[in-house]
């Protein structure tokens, strides 16, 4: 997926056949972070305000839900274009999704066994956890490609070691 | 000259005192907003998403994310319990690493 322009408020980018099931594909599985994984404070805090945290993230993971199946189903979000799609968002709807694709960037994260580095990763590749470590890179792509976006950037992100690097 | 009636019933003052010295706590700006390093999260990601959430420009934003990288963690701001809630619930729905700590 490629950034092309903001234009009268919204964001356009190129995106393939591919590339548009493979998004269809990762938000399939959104949410994917437990709410417990998120602590108010760091010693846990009081069991009331830990349930609050929690009830509010699992309202806010429920409405995002339904915005991703209500994108999914508008057909005009992809006009046809050479190659593929021109897939149209405003920043609202970007900003969305950016929260959404981390989720499923984190959980895949969290799937693979919260490995700190690369290296960890492959050397515990196998058929079960290939598919989180597909996920895992698929959504990070998607995400550099809005945060571009959001950022004021045009035409191509810049390499991948620029701006893609985690926080590892 | 008159005096004044006692009333019934005497206003529980320590009671009083003690829920206004507590709302009093939790609007001074005593909790620290803090992100801790997360080993899958993007460093351009973090960056946008501290302008998003706190309206930073980039040198800041990035000066944060940056301690994040390299300390470990990073303390955000310093607010009332009320904000701090509030800023940690934005950075978690980002599903980035925040807690809010009482600042002793």
């Amino acid at each position: 997926m490629k950034f092309l322009k903001l234009e009268k408020g919204a964001f356009s980018f190129h995106i393939s056949e591919r590339e548009r099931r493979a998004l269809f594909k990762l938000l399939e599985l959104y949410p994917l972070v437990p709410a417990s994984y998120q602590k108010l404070s760091r010693d846990g805090g009081k069991p009331e305000d830990q349930q609050l945290l929690e009830d509010a993230l699992n309202s806010q993971r429920n409405e995002h839900k339904a915005q991703v199946l209500a994108m999914l189903q508008t057909k005009s979000r992809f006009q046809s274009a050479p190659g593929g799609y021109q897939f149209n968002l405003k920043p609202t709807e970007a900003e969305w999704l950016l929260q959404v694709l981390n989720d499923i960037r984190v959980g895949s994260w969290l799937l693979l066994g919260s490995p700190d580095s690369m290296v960890k990763i492959f050397g515990a590749l196998n058929d079960k956890s290939l598919p989180h470590f597909w996920s895992m890179e698929a959504s990070g792509d998607f995400q550099m490609t809005l945060v571009h976006a959001l950022t004021g950037g045009g035409g191509t992100p810049p390499p991948s070691t620029e701006t893609g690097e985690a926080i590892m | 000259m008159a005096e004044t009636a006692m009333p019934e019933i005497m206003p529980d003052l320590e009671e009083k005192e003690a829920s206004e010295s507590k709302s009093k706590s939790e609007l001074e700006p005593g909790y620290l907003v803090i992100c801790w390093n997360d080993p899958v999260n993007y460093m351009n990601y973090v960056t946008h998403v501290f302008r998003k959430v706190f309206g930073w420009n980039k040198p800041k934003a990035e000066f944060h994310m940056l301690q994040v990288h390299n300390q470990g963690k990073s303390v955000l701001t310093r607010e009332s319990m009320e904000k701090a809630e509030h800023y940690v619930h934005q950075l978690q729905k980002y599903t980035l690493h925040a807690t809010m700590e009482r600042d002793e």
